[in-house]
This record gives C-alpha cells, structure tokens and sequence, in this order.
C-alpha cells in the first residue's frame, strides 16, 4: 500500500505509469522501482530527522512542481555568455532537457567521453546508484525513480584530459515550478586526470525545483578537480547531493560555491577506500535575505593513510539562515589518517544565523586530526585601519567581506578558474549594511 | 599656517576619562616628539585624532587646517591628509599590501579631484616608495602585514606614509622595535618627508629616535596631560631621569 508523507505532496501526484528512459531495461527499471517504493514510504525527510534538524522543508512542501517542460530556446551567443568558461567542453542541460546545438562535445581528447545520461546507461551501469544510499528517506531516492537526464564522462586509463569540461545546467523560467531530476555520473579511469564545473543558473525569479546526484567514481591514482557554482533565483529549491568512491592515490579536489537559490542544501561525501588516497573539500556560501543553505558533508576514512583537508566559509547577510554540518568518520582501521576540518562564518547583519556543527568520529588510534569553526563579524580594527586609510566604509566593508573568501578560492590551482569564479563571488558579495 | 590646534581636549572610554585637558598647537613644517609612560594616553591621542570610534569627547576641540577635525569620519580625515602609523599594524589576511595601497591612494586622489593613476604609473610610484624604506617589491603581493615581522610592519607604515604624502603624520612608536638599520632606514624616510607644508607628530620612548629625526618640539604627556614642553635636550634629560620629576612638577 502506497503512504506518502505529508511532506511528499508535491510528487504525490506522479502516477507510476510515467515512462523513463532506460525503462526497457531490467535492471534499471528495477531500480527505478526500488526507489519508487522507498520514496513512497519514506516520502521526504521531517525536521526531527538529525540531518534536517535546521532546515524544514515546509515552504518546499507547500509548492507544487511541474515534469515535463517548454524549454525555451537560447542562442548560442546567450549560451556563451552564461557560462563560465569559454575554452573549454561544454555540456549544456536546459529545463532539464540536454541541448546538442548549445553544447561544445565534438572532437573530444581521445580517451574522454561524454554523453547525456540517456544515452549512456550501457556506459555507466556498473556505477549507478553505488556512490548513493537510497534507504534514507529523501531527496536520492526521488532522483533515482525520476531521473530524466545528466551528465555521463568516463576518461580512460593514463589519459589526461586537457581542456575543462563544463556542465551548464540553466532553468530559464520557461516552464513554471520546473521540477528537474539530474543525475550525472563521472568515472575516471586509473591514472587519469580531469577537471569539471558542475554550473547551475537560474534566469528568472521563478520558483523552480532541481534535484541533482552526481556520482564519482575515482580509480587508483586518478585526479578529479572538481567545482560547482550554484547560482539558481532567488525563488528555487536546490538540492543536490554528490558523492565519490576513492581508490587508492586518488586524489579529488571538490570546491562547492553556492551564492543563489532561496533553499540550497548540498549533501557532500566521499569514500576514501584505498591507501593514499586524498580528498580536499572545500565550499564557499554567501547568502542574504530570506536565503537559506545547508551543507551537509562526510569523509570516510576507512583505510590506513588517507588524508583529507576540507575548508568551508560562509557570508551571511539580511535575514539568511546557513547550516554547516561536517562529518569526518575516521574508521578503526585507518591508521595514519591526517585529516583536518574547518568551518569558518562571517555574519554581517543582527538577522542573519548560521548553525554549524564540525564533527569528528575517531575510532582508530594513531591518527592527525583537528577541526575548528568559528562565527564572528568584521572585525572593528581592520575596518578601522582601512578607513585611516581613506577607505569610505562601504568599500572598507566590502573589501573585507571578500577578503573573507580569499582562502578559498586561493586553494583553486587553476588560474584561470579561480579569476573565473572569484569575479562570480565578488560580484555577488552581499552589499553589507551599515 | 597653523597645522593643528588642539583646545582642551577631554576624552573618555566608558566612564573612564584618559585625555584630561590636551592643548598642544602644531605649525606647519614643524616636528613635535611626544614622550610619556606607559599607559599616559599617547596612543588614544592619536586614535581621537584618527577618528577611532569608541571615545567620547567630552570638552574641547580639535582644529586641522582650521577645520573642526573631530567632525570629520576616519577616512574624511584620511583624504585630508592625516595619517597614522600604528603602534600595533594590524595583519588583514585577503587583501594584499598592494590593493591596500591603491585604494587609498586612489581614496586621497579622488578626495583631491585627480584621477586614478594608471597601473603603469601607479607601479612606478610604488616602487620608488619601496627604494625608500628599503623594501622588497614581493612584500607588495603579501596579505597586508600578515606574517610580517615586527620590524617589517612598521615599514610598512612608513611604505604607506610615503605613498599618501599626508600633511600631518602621527607616528605612534614606529621606532619600537626596529633594528639599528631599520631605525636608520625609517628615519630617512621621515625626513624625506619633512617639508615647510608638512608636520610630524612623533610618539615615542626612546631618545635615539631624535638624533635621527630632530625635533623643533618635545612634549610630556602624562596622565592625560602635557605636563612639560621643551626642546630635544628634555628628551635627553628624560633619558637620564625618567618621568618622575616632571610628573611631581605637575602641580594639581
Ligand atoms: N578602550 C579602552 N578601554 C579601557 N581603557 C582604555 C581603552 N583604551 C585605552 N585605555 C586606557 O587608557 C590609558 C591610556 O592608554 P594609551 O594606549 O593611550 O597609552 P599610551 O600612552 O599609548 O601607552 P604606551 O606607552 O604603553 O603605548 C591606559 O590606561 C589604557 O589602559
Ligand atoms: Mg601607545
């Protein structure tokens, strides 16, 4: 017997003869159908569920979403002004629907494929769905049953890949309360390296809804650098989860910066599982009024010497409301494991509030640990000193706002990427109020 | 041309009076020493004149270039030409030394209706300031003073100093600890900077200070007072006697 949740009403509507890509396939329409049963009795998390604890999906409850959309057609001059990069490979998803004209993936590096999702189920079918775990209620689960489409890339063994490749993933507004389920799947082969933008953009305050899984998979001595920019309206609910298995002497360099969206909640975790393997974790959210964000992240250690170094910070302005959760689980046997954890938040308004919880879960003995967090504001005698500058307050304000998120982005090795995302934050930097 | 006057000046923290009657008068062109104890109110004379927030005045007033000083925000003051060099640099990680120097030199710029420099020239200028105080140009892409020596900071004031050409310059114990070099290296800075149109207010503890940089005033202050004036010779009786006579000798 179906149940679902007072919290699950807007998809209450999805009937289960809805057809998907890939439904003519066994085993993925049987794990279409695993997670339609989980969802329907699980139906979304509540509030005295720990991880959701400080963010309440009621205003998410009470819209309704729509399938299916009239994309709107952009031009590819639009399209290059939109995205991030110029020179690099570009995927581009509109309304939930891939779109070949706008997207740059011919002539590809040899060695490197990237496909939509819908045409590449043979491709990834040994990874699907075994980064993510669809027993807890949610968000996994809904993506699972409905997802439509996505991003596949595989790089083949010893090969790296030169030019970045950039997802673009734009809502226009077209399509009222668009609800899009994307899941996007990325393996790398041993000893191969790559770099990827994961680009979402909104286009009109329109409320909209996106649910997104990206999957890594990372082979022995593979390098992932990978970022994501979420700059949805004001008006849309993100929330996206992204998870990574790491093979041994991996190394995966994620960096989450999330400025749009009136809910964004970003679940990040990888898996350290072979020796030497390394992970370095960091995110940038900058909100202001009624926004609200939550990070919830997770390292695993679960073998001898892996090490992980995860860097968060948060601007916070106007009435906005940030959720930081960081979970390092270091597993008994994970000797030697060097993992450090910071989280760091700078308020600029009486209305703004921020929770954060760094927390470490310790069971093996020999290890190199340390976390910290801290709230504070702009500190008076920095602002002081910039004004016996000549510095007007607003500039001294603003100029130590972004001074805030320079080590962050400090940690982006490439330059061109870091220019990139750095002119995104400064221009988005809450105007702070004096 | 009469730099800066200051009327009786009363200033409190909290209830807590620590300027209690100041009247000092500064010409231009002329350098004034202020000497005092520990704890006699130097620093917050020159934080009142910086327009620290945090201090209330509660008599007096303060005239720079016959315009009411104490009217005027920080930066107001800044691109007027008063500059102080702090005792305690802070360190401000993210904003490196040479985004500092071109704001507020594009501040005091702007302030004087001239154009921002262009980067070629602005490099220039910054590089001839850097000759002065002896400084290497990789400090220029540092976070303002972060990691900085004790030593290095205090050059850096003297850096920032040199590029504002402010026309009142308040140095709050620059000399303090600087090596016997960097002393000497300062020192030529600040008189480079001595001009008729120009005066220095030099706080300090040490009378080595004025061999390199000779002042034509030197001031006691002590609890919240002037209690002495004199020329360079008090400091060198100060340096033998220590503050106790002038402090007696200041009858209540
Ligand atoms: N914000 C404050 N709150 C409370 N007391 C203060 C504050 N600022 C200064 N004071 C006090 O005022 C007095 C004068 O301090 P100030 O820093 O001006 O002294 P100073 O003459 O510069 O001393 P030093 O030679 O040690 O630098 C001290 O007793 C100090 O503790
Ligand atoms: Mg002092």
């Amino acid at each position: 017997m179906k149940q679902i949740t007072e919290l699950a009403t807007p998809f209450a509507s999805i009937s289960s003869d809805e057809t998907f890509f890939g439904d003519d396939l066994p085993w993925l329409k049987s794990l279409r159908l695993k997670a339609r049963t989980q969802f329907n009795n699980a139906g979304l998390p509540a509030k005295k569920e720990e991880d959701w604890k400080y963010t309440s999906l009621r205003p998410f409850a009470r819209q309704q979403f729509n399938h299916g959309a009239k994309t709107q057609p952009l031009s590819v001059e639009q399209c290059n002004d939109y995205a991030l990069l110029d020179d690099a490979y570009r995927f581009v998803i509109i309304d939930g629907v891939f779109s070949a004209e706008l997207s740059k993936i011919d002539g590809l590096q040899a060695g490197l494929i990237i496909r939509p999702l819908s045409e590449a189920v043979d491709l990834i079918q040994p990874h699907l769905g075994q980064q993510v775990e669809l027993t807890k209620p949610g968000f996994t689960a809904l993506n699972t049953m409905m997802m439509s489409e996505g991003m596949a890339v595989t790089v083949d063994s010893n090969v790296k890949i030169e030019k970045t490749i950039e997802l673009l993933v734009i809502n226009s507004g077209e399509s009222a309360n668009l609800a899009t389920h994307l899941r996007h799947v990325i393996v790398l082969a041993d000893n191969s390296e790559a770099t990827i933008i994961e680009h979402y953009l909104g286009l009109n305050a329109d409320s909209s809804f996106t649910n997104t899984v990206t999957e890594v998979i990372l082979a022995e001595s593979a390098q992932l650098k990978h970022y994501k920019l979420q700059q949805e309206s004001s008006k849309a609910f993100h929330i996206a989860t992204l998870a990574a298995k790491q093979a041994a002497k991996s190394q995966w360099t994620t960096n989450s910066i999330s400025l749009g969206a009136k809910l964004a909640r970003n679940d990040v975790h990888t898996q350290l599982l072979g020796e030497q393997s390394h992970v370095v974790m960091d995110g940038l959210y900058l909100v202001d009024n009624d926004q609200h964000v939550d990070f919830h992240t997770r390292i695993d250690h679960t073998v001898a010497n892996t090490t992980s170094d995860e860097l968060y910070k948060g601007i916070l302005n106007g009435n906005s409301h940030g959720v930081f959760n960081g979970k390092v689980m270091v597993h008994k046997d994970a000797q030697k494991t060097d993992a450090n954890q910071q989280n760091h938040n700078l308020l600029l308004s009486r209305g703004c509030e921020i929770d954060t919880k760094p927390e470490m879960e310790i069971y093996a003995d020999d290890v190199k640990c340390g976390h910290g967090s801290t709230v504070g504001q702009i500190n008076a005698d920095h602002l002081f000193f910039l004004r016996s500058r000549g510095l007007d307050e607003v500039s001294a304000r603003s100029l130590l706002t972004y001074a805030f998120t320079a080590d962050v982005l400090d940690r982006i090795d490439s330059e061109l990427i870091r220019t990139a995302l750095a002119n995104v934050v400064e221009q988005r930097l809450p105007k702070p109020s004096i | 041309m009469k730099m800066l006057e200051i009327k009786n000046l009363h200033a409190s923290v909290g209830d807590k009076e620590i300027l209690r009657g100041i009247n000092l008068t500064i010409n231009a062109g002329e350098v004034h020493a202020i000497m005092g104890p520990n704890g006699a109110g130097k620093s917050t004379l020159s934080n009142v004149l910086a327009g620290r927030d945090g201090y209330t005045i509660t008599q007096g007033e303060v005239l720079y270039k016959g315009e009411n000083l104490l009217e005027l925000a920080a930066e107001e003051r800044a691109q007027r030409g008063v500059f102080l060099a702090f005792q305690y640099p802070v360190e401000i990680p993210g904003v490196s030394n040479i985004y500092l120097l071109k704001a507020a030199l594009n501040a005091v710029r702007k302030y004087q209706g001239l154009d921002e420099l262009d980067a070629i020239d602005f490099l220039s200028l910054v590089r001839s300031k850097l000759d002065l105080v002896k400084m290497d140009e990789q400090f220029l892409h540092r976070g303002v003073n972060e990691g900085f020596s004790g030593g290095e900071k205090k050059r850096n004031e003297i850096l920032q100093m040199a590029l504002l050409e402010p026309s009142l310059a308040i140095l709050d114990e620059t000399d303090s600890g600087l090596d016997i070099d960097a002393l000497k290296t300062v020192s030529e800075g600040v008189n480079g900077l001595r001009s008729a149109d120009r005066s220095i207010v030099m706080i300090t503890h040490y009378q080595r200070l004025l061999d390199y940089i000779e002042p034509d005033f030197v001031h006691v202050l002590s609890d919240g007072k002037i209690v002495k004036t004199g020329d360079k010779e008090l400091a060198k009786e100060l340096e033998k006697t220590g503050y106790s006579w002038v402090q007696q000798g200041q009858a209540e």
